[in-house]
């Protein structure tokens, strides 16, 4: 049986998906749409929680190179929090007591971009390039896996 | 065993597969896939102490495969659930109403999502509010799926005001209810109304009501005048955020009696939730209050509970969730199940320091506490006190000393009542634990990285299971592999059973070997070992995990 799904998967596997259309949550507590973030400027999309150390440290590891990848390319970096209602206000709390206030923060309460875009374990990361297409994408993270993320950014250019 | 290699044969073909790009006519196909097995092996120290019970069939799997198609405004999916069969310890194991073997199709559903409105039929993952009165949503690590099979549809007009009205009959474990539940929920923004920009004022309401045929009977109206066919609840809530600060609070009340053991006496039910929030530049503070009685809610009433999974709200522990191993052998699971009702709160602080010149040497500081009170109640005719049930005073200090090198230290008192969960017992126990954490990552190349924990767990009230000692050591090969080994004993060589072992038992190892190989999209994780029998929890739910010693093979991938 899971044998024939494998088989399923590998038949149909396929990538360069555009991003999916979203309502979802932004710092200020406003409803904003997953499309508007493609604003021709190339990006990296983290999926995070709270409770997910290795999505943190990925963050925190993009967060100290940002400055250097900005002076070789324009992206920007995107974390969508897919707290629950239990540990969003945390989650709110966290992007400012971690210093990550170059990041675009958004709050997928009810994980409904986490469904849209099939991520099932976090840290997922996502390249998007400026016109909403996904062009890679990783999950898991490992110290020094941040370096594969901005080798995939400048392939943009 | 044939399975396990069949597994890993198809992973190897999985990824290999390069990243084609099919687009199926204008629309686009996505999709994942997880699989997470367990091979039992026999051990026998773990038998000795009578401390797991080996499965009949020495494997489990849950495995799921999900597929979404979409078409601009237009998306359609579906997902594939297997049990072949239920791990143990998941509550679809013990309660699953057909075969060992569970295989199906319980996901599905067609959509159509416009700029100001929305329709979709089929499984529905929503919650209204902070999920007080109704949450479906799917945790896979708690074997946990309530989703609503039925319609939603919903409009908003501008930023003004939403409203969004569903029906359905949400899914118990492998089955759909018997019972059919519908509620409708709206929101004002009335600094939108007011033209305000510069915050957001909110008022939301919503209403959740359940129809069972024949509940009345289960629940023994003569015993009970609010039991009924019936359950009304309602909920009504206020956001508020201007210049960092922002406080939201919601009040919900249960209106008829949905409990299966009436003994409880909680026939109406009521909770209040708040949260404030404050950030300024890199400091930020966020605290919650809780405070409920007699809130647990069924999908379907019935004399006996049916375990975690009959459950249509969300009332999750607030405490702090821990990745290191020691912080989170006694978890809080909440008075709840014990005495339905339960106050208490939370509090976090964070503060970020980063060096101007070089961003890669900071520090960051977090504080947290919380507390959880039981409230004063009858239970089977008795006047039981409220009492201490929970407190968690913790703090953890990040380093980031160069490009190099990583500290983090964690220190946790934890005091919690061992006796709130024996029934109601008048008296309570309190056990204390001190756990202290280092936590060290180094770089030595841009790719090669060590990362080494040391845990240890002082329990000053020797009252429970005495002290602990864990350690870890972890390389990584970035991007693609990591392997760890991991230890963590009791020094006191108790047995698991909170009883002291004999003396031949003393130190029995949870000793963890494992590897993790990521590709792209695709991850595959290996590991070997002896697990505690203990309390895994996700998302503030928390299911008994029994002890065993074995092969754990999961593999994710998505596309």
């Amino acid at each position: 049986m899971l044998f024939a799904m494998l088989a399923l998967f590998v038949g149909i596997s396929a990538s360069a998906q555009t991003l999916p259309d979203v309502k979802i949550e932004n710092l200020e507590g406003k409803i904003t749409s997953t499309k508007e973030l493609a604003d021709g400027t190339p990006m990296i999309i983290s999926f995070w929680s709270t409770t997910c150390k290795p999505c943190i440290m990925e963050l925190n590891a993009i967060n100290d190179s940002l400055y250097d990848w900005l002076e070789e390319v324009d992206m920007k970096v995107v974390a969508i929090s897919v707290d629950d209602a239990r540990t969003v206000s945390r989650a709110r709390a966290m992007t400012s007591g971690q210093g990550w206030d170059d990041f675009v923060c958004l709050f997928d309460k009810n994980q409904d971009f986490k469904r849209a875009m099939n991520v099932s374990l976090t840290p997922h990361t996502f390249i998007v390039a400026g016109d909403g297409t996904i062009v890679y994408s990783h999950t898991g993270y490992t110290p020094g896996s941040e370096q594969e993320l901005f080798e995939k950014i400048k392939e943009l250019k | 065993m044939k399975k396990f290699l069949l597994i890993l044969c198809a992973v190897g073909l999985t990824a290999v597969v390069a990243e084609a790009q099919v687009a199926v006519g204008k629309g686009q196909l996505s999709g994942s896939l997880e699989s997470n097995n367990i091979y039992y092996g026999a051990d026998k120290k773990l038998d000795e102490l009578g401390l797991a019970q080996r499965p009949e069939l020495p494997f489990g799997s849950h495995d799921f495969l999900k597929l979404d198609y979409n078409l601009g405004r237009f998306s359609a999916g579906i997902q594939f659930d297997g049990y072949l069969p239920a791990l143990d310890g998941y509550d679809i194991a013990t309660y699953q109403q057909r075969d060992t073997k569970l295989t199906g199709f319980f996901t599905k559903y067609i959509q159509w999502e416009d700029t100001n409105y929305g329709v979709r039929v089929g499984d529905i993952f929503d919650q209204f509010g902070n999920g007080l009165v109704f949450r479906t949503y799917e945790d896979r690590a708690l074997g946990f799926n309530n989703s609503l099979a039925g319609a939603r549809v919903h409009y908003n007009f501008d930023n003004y005001f939403s409203v969004k009205a569903l029906a359905g009959m949400p899914r118990l474990y492998d089955v759909r209810s018997r019972s059919l539940f519908y509620g409708a929920d709206l929101s004002l923004s009335i600094s939108d109304m007011a033209g305000w920009y510069g915050g957001l004022i909110a008022i939301e309401g919503s209403y959740v009501g359940r129809y069972q045929n024949g509940a009345s009977e289960i629940l023994d109206i003569n015993a009970n005048p609010l039991a009924t066919e019936y359950l009304n609840m309602v909920s009504g809530r206020v956001n508020f955020e201007v210049a960092g600060f922002s406080l939201r609070g919601e009040y919900a009340q249960k209106l008829n009696n949905d409990i299966y053991n009436v003994n409880f006496g909680a026939d109406k039910g009521n909770v209040i939730h708040v949260d404030l929030g404050y950030n300024y530049k890199r400091f930020s503070a966020s605290a919650t209050f809780r405070r409920y009685e007699g809130m647990q809610t069924s999908i379907e009433a019935m004399e006996s509970s049916l375990g975690g999974g009959n459950v249509i709200n969300y009332l999750p522990q607030l405490t702090r969730q821990y990745t290191y191993m020691l912080a989170n052998l006694n978890p809080y699971r909440g008075c709840a199940s014990m005495t339905g009702n339960e106050i208490g709160g939370q509090f976090d602080a964070y503060y970020s320091l980063r060096n101007k010149k070089d961003r890669s040497k900071y520090w960051n500081f977090h504080a947290n506490f919380s507390m959880f009170n039981t409230i004063a109640h009858e239970s089977f005719g008795e006047f039981i006190d409220g009492r201490n049930a929970w407190v968690d005073v913790n703090f953890d200090v990040e380093r980031q000393w160069s490009r190099k090198l990583k500290t983090t230290l964690l220190y946790s008192y934890q005091r919690w009542d061992e006796e709130l969960n024996h029934w109601d017992s008048p008296h309570a126990k309190y056990c204390d634990s001190h756990i202290f954490v280092g936590d060290v990552t180094y770089k030595f190349t841009k790719k090669h990285s060590l990362r080494v924990e040391a845990q240890y767990l002082y329990d000053s009230s020797n009252s429970y299971e005495g002290d602990w000692v864990a350690a870890l050591v972890e390389y990584n090969f970035a991007p693609m592999f990591s392997v760890y080994v991991s230890d963590m004993w009791n020094c006191e060589a108790t047995d698991g059973n909170y009883n002291y072992a004999s003396e031949e038992n003393e130190l029995l190892h949870y000793y963890q070997v494992g590897a993790s190989f990521t590709h792209s999209r695709y991850r595959v994780q290996l590991s070997y070992g002896r697990n505690r029998a203990g309390y895994v929890c996700s998302g503030g739910v928390c299911r008994y995990q029994p002890a065993y010693t074995g092969i754990n093979l999961s593999l994710t991938a998505s596309f």
